[in-house]
């Protein structure tokens, strides 16, 4: 399991009055979960496997986080793709999006952002 | 690769049905090629003389299975040792990045330091890593092969096949098929406990075994990579301290999810697992990784017959590797001699009234 790149990381919080704005948050967090799992049990058994920076794990995370469950997946699994023995590996980046309009957790959930403090990615 | 089954068994496997839930329509594809590989082999051994209903066919064709499966990803895998070969030309230079972060383990100091390792390979087009498809590509087919036999149970009780060429006919061939007479080959341990089929004694003692085999082997496997084929960069890591951990709590992991896996499953595992095990052993002895312990046994190895390995990676005889170094170290002199000496920094100034007389 290779580290998650700093931007994957946020200071915000989840808070119980965002329960129904952060349900359209429901799909990328539970494949968030999904990935937390994943990199924690799955992941250690390769060791270090990636020709990337960030491992295609990580770049799963940041995928979904930026890009939704969706989105996300269809990047994370061209990523995976490219990630084969011809190729150059190196440092590879997940594109934030354009308009980001969430924030990330300290364990990097999405949750909504506070009106006052929009300090988005 | 335990862990893709691992995972099969935390999805909704022992769910019965016949395979219509998200996770078959996704595996479709993969069960579809597993049942071709399987009904070939089979068509094989049966045409050379086999029983079509024997358990031996069947066990061999899922060997046969194991092996066309692992043989069509080892291409990828010998494309990637030959490319750890020329980590041995960087190796200065990784040297150098580490030098500059030794000693700062605070989070921003790694990633900058693995973003400068992976720039680095990345520009001598070279990586001491393999790549993740090689080992994602075959999960899918793992978790086919599970669901499968899966389905084996269900369909040959419903009278049908499956989604290819396992006929209705073949299926219920399959269903019947029993390892050494007696353990069928969709049984697993938890239902020939609870349903005590005929002979389930030696059922349930053939699974234990296969289970315990297929364990040790998994943990054979790791032991070695982690105890001989790591560099000493790698075992820094946090992901080594993980990995560490990983290796004695996951055979643990395995025993509880053994329960659930039926006997074919079990001897898919198995056969894989002592495939990686001998592709590991042939690479830790001939191809290990640079810097680590096995290669310096190789080194020790190749010294004691009189040769040793040259700037490239390839094993020259000792003379000739020694008449390189020298080669080598003169250059350096030589380069060392006529790179220009550094000559104070000059201020704007002063270069200015130099350049104007």
């Amino acid at each position: 399991m290779s580290a998650l790149p700093s931007y994957a990381f946020g200071t915000a919080r989840f808070r119980a009055s965002d329960l129904l704005r952060g349900i359209l948050l429901l799909p990328r967090n539970a494949v968030l979960a999904f990935l937390v799992v994943y990199r924690a049990i799955v992941s250690p058994m390769y060791g270090d496997v990636c020709r990337y920076y960030p491992s295609c794990s990580a770049y799963a995370v940041g995928a979904v986080q930026q890009h939704g469950a969706v989105w996300g997946t269809v990047l994370s699994a061209w990523r995976i793709l490219r990630c084969n023995p011809w190729s150059k590996g190196g440092v590879d980046d997940v594109h934030s999006h354009a308009h980001f309009r969430y924030e990330l957790t300290r364990r990097g959930f999405v949750v909504p952002a506070r009106k006052e403090m929009n300090s988005g990615f | 690769m335990g862990s893709d089954l691992l995972l099969a068994a935390t999805t909704p496997a022992a769910a019965a049905g016949g395979g219509t839930d998200f996770f078959s329509i996704l595996l479709w594809p993969f069960k579809w090629i597993v049942e071709t590989i399987l009904v070939a082999w089979h068509w094989l051994f049966t045409a050379v003389g086999l029983g079509p209903g024997s358990g031996l066919t069947w066990v061999l064709s899922i060997i046969g299975l194991v092996i066309v499966i692992r043989a069509a990803v080892f291409p990828l895998f010998v494309k990637q040792i030959k490319s750890q070969r020329k980590m041995m030309e960087i190796a200065p230079q990784l040297k150098k990045v580490q030098e500059k972060y030794k000693g700062k383990r605070d989070q921003l100091s790694r990633e900058a330091m693995s973003r400068e390792t992976m720039a680095l390979y990345k520009k001598h087009g070279t990586t001491p890593v393999s790549s993740c498809l090689p080992m994602l590509v075959q999960m899918p087919f793992l978790l086919g092969m599970f669901y499968t036999l899966r389905d084996v149970a269900a369909h040959a009780q419903a009278g049908v096949g499956g989604v290819g060429p396992l006929n209705a006919q073949l299926t219920k061939l399959f269903y019947d098929a029993t390892l050494f007479g007696v353990a069928p080959l969709h049984i697993d341990l938890r239902s020939a406990l609870e349903t005590k089929p005929a002979g389930w004694e030696a059922t349930a003692t053939i699974l234990i075994v296969l289970v315990v085999l297929m364990i040790a082997s998994q943990f054979y496997t790791q032991l070695q990579i982690i105890s001989k084929n790591l560099s000493p960069e790698a075992k820094t890591g946090q992901a080594y301290q993980m990995q560490k951990i990983m290796l004695y709590i996951l055979p643990l992991g395995f025993i509880f999810s053994g329960v659930f896996f039926p006997l074919g499953v079990v001897l898919y595992w198995f056969v894989s697992n002592l495939w990686t095990m001998a592709q590991q052993f042939l690479v830790i002895r001939e191809m290990p990784t640079p810097g680590s312990d096995a290669a310096r046994h190789r080194e020790e190895r190749l010294a004691a017959k009189g040769k040793a390995i040259n700037s490239e990676g390839k094993v020259v005889p000792m003379a000739v590797y020694e008449a390189e170094q020298q080669r080598l170290l003169e250059e350096a002199e030589r380069a060392k001699a006529q790179a220009p000496k550094r000559e104070q920094p000059m201020g704007k100034k002063r270069a200015k009234k130099k350049g104007s007389n």
